[in-house]
């Protein structure tokens, strides 16, 4: 039982500025769980010998007794008990393992039940509550599961089972159905990343084989994304479920579904608003790319999606979706760049203007993509208008002095492009200041003769000046 | 009256705009120098380095009039002098900057360090100075001179001086971009500034049709003796660089030549960005797949049975490849927990 007092919830941590040292150190939070009742009494299993040691026609019944015996699960928050059964199960499983792998005719009807049977005794269980308001995902050491030298040879024999030359999903498909699956999902919220790992493989091996359940599988985690975005923004297996989905993604026949452009615009984009974005931020931009590479004509709706959720306090995010940015600018057909080009380089111009450094060096570092650069060629009498001002402004005004450099760079480049333009501007923008100051100068002189009658009149008055 | 006193200032101008000029022989030497000479300048090279001036005029808010000067100190420096063309870049710097320090307000000039710094040059402040001294004396400290810009805004004056009631009927800007695209070539640096100017005069009214203008431009031309031939001559060259300059066309930037230094949280960041590479394999969809929802499995049965014979459930199906299988096998086996 957690016995750390509260804190205040942390203030946007995610922005750079987390204060480390005003929070205590993190105490071993102990997991329990109400799966293990304390029996009193330990557990017996008869030891039975190993398969290899028995005639091929008797090894199916072994087979389905050992598998049987591995339904026994075992306690391992408490250290010391049962340690002789513990390592017999092991063993076991781990005999288990290697037979899947390399036998051949063992897998008869009856040992689909009792394979999916032992499995679901020992991965389904509901996982322990996590301080949520402490854990900082990024930061922090997950706790990790207790009992995974069990755990992870049964992840390991369900994954070899699955990819076995034997295997069959018309007999599977009885026992590995719906509720299985949704049992399946809820642990991706396990805070173990290797049991994540595991999962991940298992789910993607079941999405492959199993035809049926594709349409449910996408539909489940449609919802724990949206629950996950707009309602807990808690969820540890993001970035599994997002490697699952780019593999899907990369996989869809032309051209493409309703539903799956349905899901990028409701689900995807939204996902990029979350806090916790630098932990799937690779795999969300993955997908994203998959998806405009299979059809260009998104793009818009995509870039136009970024655009609308821009991060307007959180620099660190400022500078993933830069990044996405780019690696979308990188695929991006020009036709279509010409459709969101305008809005598109407004944001860039305040990116590049922004006073957080890395925000802005990593907005004029997109002159440094060559690719980039021949679109902005094509389209600069467009850009160049866009960008200008601001670019001359730092220039003259960023605190930086590397910035100061990026921008030459920019403005030499523009300069080659297209010299007629870039003059225009330069001599606009040097008569708009002039006139600036020309209005500041009179505002000035106009304030200062309205302080004169003032005076003026207060002496014609009474000759005393007023103070 | 205006026009009076423009009309001398022009004449004493004209008078004296021949000490100004870069010595003839020295700029065909520059001329026929190849580009990959390493005992002189080329052309090429020169224009290169003017055109970078004009980027760093640009970049400090310096005036046309700074890069005038500055082109028109290289030039004469460059046609005097035999240079090696890796001292280039520091002589058109130090002319820069004693332009700079001769035109503009103190508080504008930018300090030598961040001259250095933005143009990423190699060398050093000492080495500037150096150069700057070198290049005052060989000038015989002659640093304010007749430019074509002089003759510009002298012509400009008379013009404006001439037409009231239409104020900005040439505008000055405009031509001194112009002028400023034809010093980024050597071949204008042999013409007298007074003849360019007036070349660039008369290229801008036929361009705009002010037929009135005309009429003072051939007024200054007699007034100065200026032949036609000559006029005729410069106002080709000069028509040729204005169809160059605003053409469409962009010239594709030499993005090599500039180097981009980002700091090195952004590098980390711009390396593991590429790096994502996914470790599961595709999943086709199939067409049969689904005609979704919450189907039961029944409907599928039938397709999915064919399916699954078709895969066979030798591993060499579509999905997962035999190596790829046994290259898990060997990672996985010996995962440590």
């Amino acid at each position: 039982m957690s016995s750390a007092a509260t804190t205040p919830p942390s203030v946007d941590k995610v922005d750079g500025f987390s204060r480390k040292s005003v929070r205590k150190a993190k105490q071993k939070r102990s997991q329990s769980s109400s799966q293990f009742r304390s029996q009193g009494k330990p557990i017996e299993l008869t030891p039975l010998p190993l398969l290899k040691d028995v005639p091929a026609p008797e090894q199916p019944e072994l087979f389905l007794k050992k598998l049987q015996q591995c339904c026994t699960v075992f306690d391992f928050m408490d250290t010391l008990s049962d340690l002789k059964m513990k390592e017999y199960k092991r063993s076991t499983l781990n005999e288990l393992v290697d037979y899947v792998t390399v036998s051949r005719g063992y897998l008869t009807e009856q040992a689909y039940p009792e394979v999916v049977k032992m499995v679901s005794y020992n991965i389904f269980r509901t996982l322990p509550p996590t301080d949520s308001n402490e854990f900082d995902p990024e930061e922090d050491e997950p706790t990790l599961e207790a009992s995974w030298p069990h755990l992870q040879l049964v992840y390991e024999f369900f994954i070899r089972f699955l990819e076995s030359q034997e295997f069959q999903p018309s007999i599977a498909k009885k026992y590995i159905d719906q509720k299985f699956v949704l049992q399946l999902l809820e642990l991706f919220d396990s805070e173990d990343p290797r049991e994540r790992d595991y999962l991940k493989t298992v789910l993607h091996r079941i999405y492959g084989k199993f035809l049926g359940l594709r349409a449910f599988i996408r539909k489940q985690i449609n919802n724990i994304f949206l629950r996950f975005v707009y309602e807990t923004e808690h969820f540890n297996g993001v970035a599994e479920l997002l490697e699952i989905l780019g593999s899907i993604i990369n996989g869809f026949a032309l051209p493409l579904k309703a539903e799956h452009k349905q899901f990028l615009v409701k689900v995807l984009i939204p996902l990029h608003t979350v806090r916790s974005l630098s932990l799937f931020h690779a795999q969300l931009a993955y997908c994203i790319v998959q998806f405009l590479e299979k059809d260009p004509a998104l793009t818009e709706p995509v870039i136009r999606g970024l655009l609308k959720f821009w991060p307007k306090t959180c620099s660190q995010k400022e500078v993933m979706y830069l990044g996405e940015l780019e690696e979308i600018l990188d695929v991006i057909e020009p036709t279509q760049f010409v459709k969101i080009q305008e809005p598109l380089f407004k944001q860039i111009s305040r990116c590049v203007s922004s006073p957080h450094f890395q925000v802005a060096e990593r907005a004029l570092y997109y002159w440094n993509n060559e690719y980039i650069m021949s679109l902005i060629e094509e389209n600069s009498s467009v850009i160049l208008p866009i960008m200008f001002a601001s670019l001359y402004r730092i220039s003259k005004e960023h605190w930086n002095p590397a910035i100061v450099a990026l921008v030459y760079n920019v403005l030499k480049a523009f300069m080659e492009m297209n010299s007629t333009l870039f003059d225009e501007l330069t001599a606009t923008y040097k008569s708009d200041r002039q006139r600036e100051k020309k209005k500041e100068k009179e505002r000035e002189e106009l304030w200062k003769k309205l302080e004169d009658l003032e005076l003026k009149k207060g002496l014609r008055r009474d000759g005393i000046i007023p103070t | 009256m205006e026009t009076v006193k423009l009309m001398r200032e022009l004449i004493a101008n004209f008078e004296q705009e021949r000490n100004y000029l870069p010595k003839e022989t020295g700029l065909s030497l520059i001329e026929s120098t190849g580009e990959n000479d390493s005992r002189g300048i080329s052309a090429k090279c020169r224009d290169t380095k003017v055109e970078d001036l004009w980027s760093l005029t640009s970049f400090f808010g310096y005036s046309t009039q700074t890069f005038v000067l500055a082109v028109n100190l290289l030039d004469r420096f460059l046609a005097m002098m035999k240079v090696q063309p890796k001292h280039l870049a520091c002589i058109s710097i130090s002319c820069l900057h004693i332009a700079a320090k001769a035109v503009e307000e103190e508080r504008n000039v930018s300090s030598t360090n961040e001259l250095i710094r933005i143009s990423q040059c190699k060398f050093t402040v000492s080495d500037l100075t150096r150069m700057e001294k070198i290049i005052s004396e060989k000038l015989n400290f002659q640093l304010k001179t007749i430019t074509a810009l002089t003759f510009l805004h002298l012509y400009h004056g008379i013009a404006r001086s001439h037409t009231a009631d239409r104020k900005e009927a040439l505008n000055l800007d405009t031509l001194e971009a112009q002028l400023k695209a034809c010093l980024c070539r050597i071949a204008f640096s042999k013409a007298k500034p007074s003849v360019l100017a007036l070349s660039l005069l008369t290229q801008e009214i036929e361009a705009t049709q002010c037929v009135d203008m005309l009429e003072i431009a051939h007024h200054v031309q007699r007034h100065l003796k200026i032949a036609d031939v000559e006029l005729l001559h410069w106002r080709g060259l000069v028509a040729k660089c204005m169809s160059d300059y605003s053409s469409p066309e962009c010239s594709r930037p030499n993005n090599k030549k500039l180097v981009w230094i980002v700091s090195r949280r952004t590098a980390q960041n711009l390396h593991t960005s590429h790096c994502s590479v996914p470790e599961l394999p595709t999943i086709p969809e199939d067409c049969w797949d689904e005609s979704e929802s919450e189907d039961s499995c029944e409907d599928m049965s039938s397709g999915e049975e064919s399916l699954s014979s078709s895969l066979g459930s030798d591993a060499d199906g579509p999905y997962f490849p035999l190596n790829f299988l046994c290259q898990r096998y060997r990672n996985k086996y010996h995962h440590t927990s």
